[in-house]
């Protein structure tokens, strides 16, 4: 078959796959865009009217949208390292032969979440977190430890939904790790031991560097997850107590909920445009160091 | 033959299409209630207008505003929309298609039962967007077998609620153990929800305003508003009678905290009686006026907006709308709303069907006072109220220690804002 023809053939399946993603991928996200140049008051008339930045001047003239980016970039940088940190830990655990037969258990258990609908998950680490009935401060209490704030507390209320997030997200990442993990190069181990590197020189000097891929992988969605933190804002705190954790994107929701549509696409833009940049930034470095 | 058999279909055809099946759809956000209600309404209308049928769609609020906003801009509106007053405000300011209402209800001859607050509160910019079809009254509600247990009266002041409170913590009427009930149910985390606490209770106790007066004035700082805004706040925080998670709670965590007996006060709308009268809280509560703050002011239920009706000026049926719309106001649905959705407007409806509760709002003896819907005259008003409830909340994070100091400040803060925003906003 001539190659030209063999393009035209993929060209073809590949066309309502591409029509798909334009209608319901990118038409959205451009409508978005769009509304984020118009006035709130008329962004959904047939003919709004055209404000230029104005949206995008008003909401960097917000302290509280600043203060909601720059809690967002802080719990992404930190629910990234608390689930890849953990997710790396527990995958090299299952990976141990210090685990028998137990190794399908716990596989389950913590992938189990992932599958678990967001809703009812949070529903349940806010009844586990609630001040006076929780499970968590009656375990502390049990212990003779101090109570936990939990959600209720500002001070504590970003810790307590990075741990709800972490148990519904890492069996992801596990899952991934596992999968890289598989496919190690054990001769590469079994010389740096015979070479006499200690366990922890030949993680870090033989299985790490073999892991970049799973890392990689992670890495960019984790961000991506992070960056865009919602679900468990809305079940579990609605943006506070006191805005602590109040994210862009709970942030926006507020603001397209009281009919400012303007700013709030113009926050979502925003956002999408930190979300591509850093994504991109991550694969780039991941490809970068496959080379 | 053939001729005279295809004569007889077209007459037949043409006989046939005065009497077409129409069909009105209206979109509330009622859920299966209101859906009951209009199916029932639409019944009657049907006994007065063969071949016409009401289809009632319910949506959750959220998707109510997007859902119509998006149909009346794209002339695919619905001929009904049925809603609080000041969500269909926000309709009519997104889409400019919302009818002005007065001819529809000049061509009433009996609606003298709708007071001047009622017609007020139906209006904005000028026009009527709405047919008031139902007072939405909220009372104060306090748990019947918890007053009994604990030898307490339903309270009459600020006083007597805050000592009850504390007897209920104190004397654990559910016997779950002390710290599972509260004296309060109470909700914060939406600005309206919060705002909404405040306003119940400042109306309740005989204020007229909650954040501004109707020039934009910002009253929190006077004596009056800032003993009711230090007590409500203290409520939430220092005083702790309410479930310490309050500050995370909208709707449904109130909802879940009053309905699965963990506290002793909260409050009570007139669409809650029925249902609290047979599920849930069955019957075991008692209806009244808001607490009294002050000596020199009345205290009051609080008339916290009207729902209506509301026709698109893109209806596809919009004469047989119009009419369906002055059709809610007459008897038979009326009765049906009070019945069914436990709040009418006309005052010469049949009482016997209703439980005591339902008639206490059905036939007020109590006083009553309406909000003053400062969204309605003040554009700039949400972005107002949305900062003030963000001060409140850091307030009930972290209680100031000086209340009076803070409410000070707070209003120093909103009224700088108020200045932005009238330059801004006009």
């Amino acid at each position: 078959m001539p190659a030209m023809r063999r393009e035209g053939v993929f060209y073809l399946f590949a066309l309502p796959f591409a029509a798909l993603t334009i209608l319901f991928g990118l038409w959205p996200i451009l409508l978005s865009i769009q509304v984020s140049f118009t006035d709130s008051a008329t962004a959904l008339q047939p003919a709004p009217a055209w404000v230029g930045l104005a949206n995008y001047r008003a909401i960097f003239a917000d302290p509280v949208f600043l203060a909601a980016l720059v809690r967002t970039l802080a719990y992404t940088v930190l629910a990234v390292a608390a689930n890849l940190s953990f997710a790396l830990a527990f995958a090299l655990l299952l990976d141990s032969a210090l685990i028998g037969r137990g190794r399908l258990f716990f596989k389950l258990a913590v992938f189990l979440p992932v599958v678990t609908p967001d809703v009812a998950g949070y529903v349940v680490w806010r009844w586990l977190y609630d001040q006076s009935f929780g499970a968590v401060n009656a375990a502390l209490r049990l212990l003779g430890l101090p109570a936990f704030g939990g959600l209720a507390s500002p001070r504590t209320a970003m810790l307590a939904l990075l741990i709800a997030e972490l148990w519904h997200h890492a069996g992801f990442y596990v899952l991934i790790f596992l999968a890289n993990l598989a496919i190690l190069d054990r001769a590469q181990a079994e010389a740096a031991q015979i070479d006499g590197a200690t366990a922890l020189q030949r993680f870090r000097h033989v299985t790490l560097p073999q892991l970049r891929p799973a890392m990689a992988v992670n890495l960019v969605y984790a961000v991506i997850q992070f960056l865009k933190t919602f679900t468990a804002v809305v079940v579990m705190t609605k943006g506070g107590p006191a805005d602590a954790t109040n994210f862009v994107s709970f942030y926006a929701y507020q603001q397209f909920d009281s009919a400012q549509y303007g700013q709030a696409t113009a926050m979502a833009t925003v956002l999408f445009a930190i979300v591509l940049l850093v994504a991109l930034t991550a694969y780039r470095g991941a490809e970068r160091g496959r080379a | 033959m053939f001729k005279r058999l295809f004569g007889a279909a077209i007459a037949a055809t043409l006989l046939a299409a005065p009497v077409q099946a129409q069909q009105l759809a209206i979109w509330h956000d009622l859920g299966d209630n209101g859906t009951k209600w209009l199916n029932e309404v639409g019944a009657e209308f049907a006994k007065d207008h063969p071949g016409v049928s009401i289809r009632p769609i319910s949506y959750p609020t959220d998707q109510w505003f997007g859902r119509a906003i998006g149909a009346l801009n794209t002339n695919t509106a619905p001929d009904l929309l049925f809603n609080n007053y000041e969500r269909v405000i926000r309709v009519a300011t997104q889409t400019g298609k919302i009818s002005d209402m007065r001819p529809v209800l000049a061509a009433i001859p009996d609606h003298g039962f709708l007071t001047e607050d009622d017609l007020r509160v139906a209006t904005f910019d000028g026009k009527m967007i709405i047919l008031p079809v139902q007072r939405v009254q909220m009372a104060f509600g306090v748990r019947k077998s918890w007053l009994e247990k604990t030898g307490g009266q339903f309270p009459q002041t600020w006083d007597d609620a805050r000592r009850l409170a504390e007897a209920f913590q104190a004397g654990d009427p559910e016997g779950t153990g002390k710290g599972t009930v509260f004296g309060f149910a109470l909700e914060a985390a939406k600005p309206r929800d919060l705002v909404h606490m405040l306003d119940l209770f400042t109306f309740g106790a005989g204020l007229r305003h909650t954040l501004v007066d109707p020039d934009g004035n910002v009253v929190i700082d006077e004596p009056q508003h800032a003993r009711v805004l230090a007590e409500v706040l203290k409520t939430y925080g220092a005083y702790k009678l309410v479930p310490p998670d309050t500050i995370n709670y909208s709707f449904n965590e109130m909802y879940q905290v009053i309905e699965g007996g963990r506290t002793g006060m909260f409050r009570v709308g007139d669409w809650n009686v029925a249902k609290w009268d047979s599920q849930a809280i069955k019957g075991d509560f008692l209806v009244g006026p808001w607490p009294r703050f002050f000596p020199d002011k009345q205290n009051a239920v609080v008339i916290g907006g009207m729902r209506g009706v509301a026709v698109p000026v893109n209806a596809p049926n919009k004469p047989l709308a119009d009419a369906f719309a002055a059709f809610l106001l007459g008897k038979p649905a009326q009765q049906a709303s009070l019945r069914i959705m436990g709040s009418a407007v006309r005052p010469d409806l049949d009482m016997a069907g209703l439980s005591e509760r339902q008639r206490m709002f059905a036939q007020p003896k109590w006083a009553l006072i309406a909000y003053d819907f400062p969204e309605s005259t003040l554009p700039w008003y949400p972005e107002l109220e949305a900062a003030f409830h963000r001060k409140l909340l850091t307030a009930i994070a972290t209680p100031p220690a000086d209340m009076d100091a803070f409410i000070k400040e707070t209003a120093a803060e909103m009224r700088a804002l108020v200045k932005q925003l009238q330059a801004r906003k006009g």
